[in-house]
């Protein structure tokens, strides 16, 4: 089930009424078989495989738990747990990758082999899985207790409003709520439903929109300029950043109305100064995740140099194939590493990181790092990398031929808004931040936001970007 | 929880409100962007027409190198040339696309006579859950009976059937597989069973091989055409559903059974095929056939397999002759609504026979071609010197290519064509604006054997243009003499 359906918003007030109206002792249950229909509404079969981990990693916790004075043992049944999960991961997510490119060493090697193989991806495997993995390790480390309700287990990777495209969760937070007795209150339910619309307004207004744009200019590359192609790689950058921030701002949302406080997945990242700081506004929930369970058990930054920019590619290189089965995904995601090392080495220079850089240098040093984020989201984009150079060739060669894209004046006051609401929301939350206005404007932002999802709303299908990782 | 009351009373106004705003401003650009079928329903008012003709390709589909691209609509309307008549035309719609746009004429409008096409294939599950039906859906949403803003939430959050190619594919084949015939002695249980016998036993070539392209053929005629309708079949509930609509507007309503290659699935399949046929013929006429104020046309087996456009796919594209044939014989099923009006076209004066210049036709790239008024070189007086072409044009935006195309056929068989951009006469955008031009008449019009005159649009911004007038000028007159007295090639046919 989407969250932009009507599918979802007859879903979603069900099951809050039915969880505040059951006792709390039956939650679990009213969830977790909620959860079922969420994730089985896109393809059925594939919960098996939901299933299949699920019961490796409780089994895992239980037994990592009673042998907790045997540390050796322990981390066996870890990494028996963590192989597990991530051969499902390799299985669904990587063997067409590995096999595609397989065939294609072996034709130039002269052999002819036929090992191609076409397995469909689950949608959002590669959150569960982490989810997954997260708890192991935190029961592991001890820092976990290993939960022995199998149900509250289960709903803990299911939970539908960050089941299939996150946040990534960890067990501290939300295994540890849903254990708690949630009482009805006014403020979660304002809160939750504020969340929502303005995740729908958005997605569905502005990536919607932008979506449109980008997906004619990169699907028709022939036909268009460079300044059309230019254009289209900034819109990219707020598509993406609008489509995955819409829904995790709904997912927010959908857990708050039920009292859940989920992780927050966004921190306007295109106000960062540097790279660095773009990593700890976007996508919060999986930097955390490989600070914690790679960078820093790799050594982090308390080493000699040469490791720590091996540390840091493996990270960055580890993140890039996370997202994608792709040549282009690893590509993006060295370039990044690369570009961390680059401004760490140049950082102690750099007078944009003092605190008191005039405002033009900070506002040049936001510039610059949205500038090369915009033309790394080029990788992400592209299908191959045949495509990636004529998108490149295209965007920086044709600047006398082909047409000049029309873009929409909507276009342009949806964008407008959203740097707006980027730059009120700097430190804070839409949820909070409309805490403390007055009533009257506080509603007239929500009859704004309402008229626009449901008026201004792209009538095109877009699906959820993040669904294919 | 009172404060949550207040709250749930406030959302209440601010949605009453943000309806009557979107209502006001909005609704209608939504409407012809989203749902443009809906000014096919709003022009018949403009048009005045007192018949109307729903219809999808076979409405509009011409063959390749086929001069004449009057339509079976156009050539219905030669039997009527007093009674306005427009058509409808949609590619792959189907009844209940016809609804919806029934739905939407406005009551104001002067129509009495309603003409759907009825598809045999529209019945079966290869259309019932064609890929097509996600745009076809889609465009209907705002078209519901719902508040405006209402029908913009459903549209917004997706509130019709999305699903891929292969999806679709996935319910065909359900359909095909688990539908089993309920006829008496007929061998076949289910589609698929019958599909996999033609794929097993199937057709050889005169050496003895193995003919796949005709057993391939074979198989898509049964596919296509392999189903059994009944009572539960979704597509009679939107039949239904035009049944009573016409009864409450108190119009007249025709069913125009559409001709399917029966010869070509005789040959390929046999029998069997032949007695579906028949029974999901007799099944609708008799359901249809005996309501009051609703005639069922029945051109099921009226054309002959020369007359097919497509002769390797299963449409209902027919070549001239066939447009004719079912136009005729829609035509003596309507002269019971109009037997004062009726007159036989071989027999009319011919200027009567141009309505079809001034009814509205939407242009682009699916259906390129306007009203095409056709004379030949002859004709033209040697005193004339101008051709003052007029006609109303509206354009959605600017981005059309709409050009006035004058096509000269010589006597050698060649052909060329002189094209004059649409935008050096128009600019205005969402209205109608008139279009005039005066083109000199050379010597390579006068001697051509034929002319023809229309405007063409091959793009994706939909063009609309009524009131398509011809008139010729002598240099040394001002008075304008009408092209409407010289005659079009198809009627110079009939006599």
């Amino acid at each position: 089930m989407v969250f932009n359906s009507i599918e979802f918003l007859v879903f979603l007030p069900i099951v809050v009424l039915l969880f505040y109206l059951l006792p709390h002792k039956w939650r679990w249950l009213m969830l977790l078989a909620a959860s079922c229909v969420f994730y089985m509404w896109f393809v059925p079969k594939y919960i098996l495989i939901l299933l299949v981990t699920i019961v490796i990693d409780y089994s895992s916790g239980i037994l990592m738990e009673r042998c907790a004075d045997q540390p050796r043992k322990k981390k066996t049944f870890m990494i028996v747990s963590i192989v597990s999960t991530l051969t499902v991961l390799i299985v669904f997510k990587y063997l067409n990758f590995i096999t595609e490119n397989l065939d294609q060493l072996c034709v130039s090697l002269g052999m002819e082999t036929h090992l191609m193989t076409h397995i469909i991806l689950p949608i959002g495997l590669s959150f569960h899985t982490f989810q997954s993995m997260s708890y192991v390790i935190e029961v592991c480390r001890g820092h976990q207790k290993a939960e022995q309700h199998f149900g509250y287990y289960s709903l803990y990777v299911m939970f539908f409003p960050q089941l299939v495209t996150g946040p990534i969760e960890r067990p501290g937070n939300l295994l540890r709520q849903l254990h708690e007795k949630k009482e009805f209150r006014y403020e979660n339910i304002s809160k939750g439903m504020r969340l929502i619309l303005f995740g729908f307004f958005v997605k569905m207004v502005v990536a919607d929109h932008l979506g449109e744009y980008v997906d004619e200019v990169y699907g028709h590359l022939g036909e268009y300029n460079s300044w059309s192609v230019l254009l289209g790689m900034v819109f990219y950058s707020f598509q993406i950043y609008c489509d995955f921030f819409g829904y995790s701002t709904i997912a927010l949302g959908s857990a708050k109305l039920m009292g859940f406080d989920i992780t927050d997945n966004f921190r306007s990242p295109y106000l960062s100064k540097n790279i660095a700081e773009f990593w700890h506004r976007w996508h919060i929930s999986l930097s955390t995740w490989f600070r914690d369970y790679v960078y820093i058990p790799l050594g982090g930054s308390r080493v000699k140099f040469g490791r720590w920019v091996f540390n840091i590619l493996v990270v960055f290189v580890l993140s890039g194939i996370w997202h994608g089965a792709a040549w282009t995904f690893l590509l993006w995601g060295f370039a990044h590493g690369v570009l961390h090392i680059v401004e760490k080495l140049l950082r102690s220079s750099a007078l944009s990181t003092r605190r008191d850089a005039p405002l033009f240098l900070n506002a040049l040093s936001v510039m610059k790092t949205f500038v090369l984020v915009t033309l790394f989201w080029v990788m992400f984009r592209a299908t191959s990398m045949e495509h990636l150079k004529e998108i490149f060739v295209t965007a920086f060669t044709k600047f006398g031929e082909g047409e000049m894209m029309h873009v929409r004046t909507g276009m342009w006051l949806y964008l407008g808004l959203l740097i707006l609401f980027d730059i009120l929301l700097r430190n804070t939350r839409f949820d909070v931040w409309c805490n403390d206005k007055p009533l009257v404007l506080r509603w007239a932002v929500y009859a704004v936001l309402v008229f626009m999802t449901i008026c201004c709303s792209s009538v095109a299908n877009f699906p959820f970007i993040y669904f294919q990782f | 929880m009172k404060k949550l009351l207040i709250r749930i009373g406030m959302v209440l106004v601010m949605l009453v409100v943000l309806n009557w705003v979107y209502s006001r401003w909005f609704f209608e650009k939504d409407l012809r962007q989203h749902s443009d079928i809906v000014e096919l329903s709003w022009q018949v008012v403009d048009d005045s027409c007192r018949i109307i003709y729903l219809g999808e390709s076979s409405n509009n589909h011409f063959g390749d190198d086929e001069p004449n691209h009057r339509k079976i609509s156009d050539f219905t309307s030669d039997y009527f040339p007093t009674v306005k008549m427009g058509d409808l035309t949609k590619e792959a719609s189907h009844a209940q696309t016809y609804y919806y746009m029934l739905k939407h004429v406005p009551a104001s409008s002067a129509v009495e006579t309603v003409v759907v096409t009825m598809n045999l294939r529209s019945f079966g599950p290869l259309w019932i859950y064609s890929k097509l039906e996600t745009p076809l859906r889609k465009q209907l949403v705002l078209l519901e009976d719902y508040p405006p803003l209402v029908n913009r939430f459903l549209l917004a959050f997706k509130a019709y059937p999305i699903k891929t190619e292969e999806e679709w594919d996935a319910i065909v084949h359900e359909h095909w597989r688990n539908d089993t015939f309920n006829i008496p002695n007929f061998i076949w249980r289910t589609n698929a069973d019958w599909n996999y016998g033609m794929y097993t036993y199937g057709w050889y070539d005169a050496c003895g091989q193995r003919d796949w392209d005709v057993t391939a053929l074979a198989c898509h005629y049964i596919k296509t055409y392999g189903f059994q309708i009944e009572e539960n079949n979704p597509r009679l509930k939107d039949f239904d559903n035009i049944v009573a609509l016409c009864r409450e507007r108190g119009w007249n309503l025709v069913f125009n059974l559409m001709a399917e290659n029966v010869d070509k699935a005789n040959e390929l399949v046999g029998k069997d095929l032949m007695l579906l046929f028949r029974h999901n013929r007799d099944f609708l006429l008799q359901r249809y056939g005996n309501l009051e104020g609703v005639r069922v046309v029945n051109n099921l087996s009226l054309v002959r397999d020369v007359n097919f456009i497509d002769q390797n796919w299963t449409t209902e594209h027919y070549y001239e002759e066939g447009r004719r044939i079912v136009a005729d014989h829609l035509a003596s099923a309507l002269k019971e609504f109009y037997p004062e009006e009726y007159q036989n076209p071989k027999t009319l004066i011919l200027d009567k026979g141009h309505y079809c210049l001034s009814a509205t036709r939407a242009l682009d790239w699916q259906n390129p071609y306007g009203s095409t008024l056709v004379l030949t070189g002859d004709s033209i007086q040697p005193d004339w010197s101008i051709m003052n072409v007029a006609f109303e044009i509206h354009q959605q935006d600017s981005l059309s290519k709409a050009v006035l195309a004058v096509e000269k056929h010589n006597a050698q068989g060649k052909v060329s064509i002189d094209s004059y951009a649409v935008k050096s006469q128009v600019q205005k955008t969402g209205a109608w604006d008139f279009a005039t031009y005066a083109l000199p008449i050379d010597s390579t019009l006068r001697t051509a054997q034929e002319i023809k005159l229309y405007v063409h649009n091959f793009s994706g911004s939909i063009v609309q243009i009524r009131n398509f007038d011809v008139s010729f000028r002598p240099s040394y007159l001002k008075a304008r003499v009408k092209a409407q007295s010289y005659k079009s090639a198809d009627l110079n046919n009939g006599e």
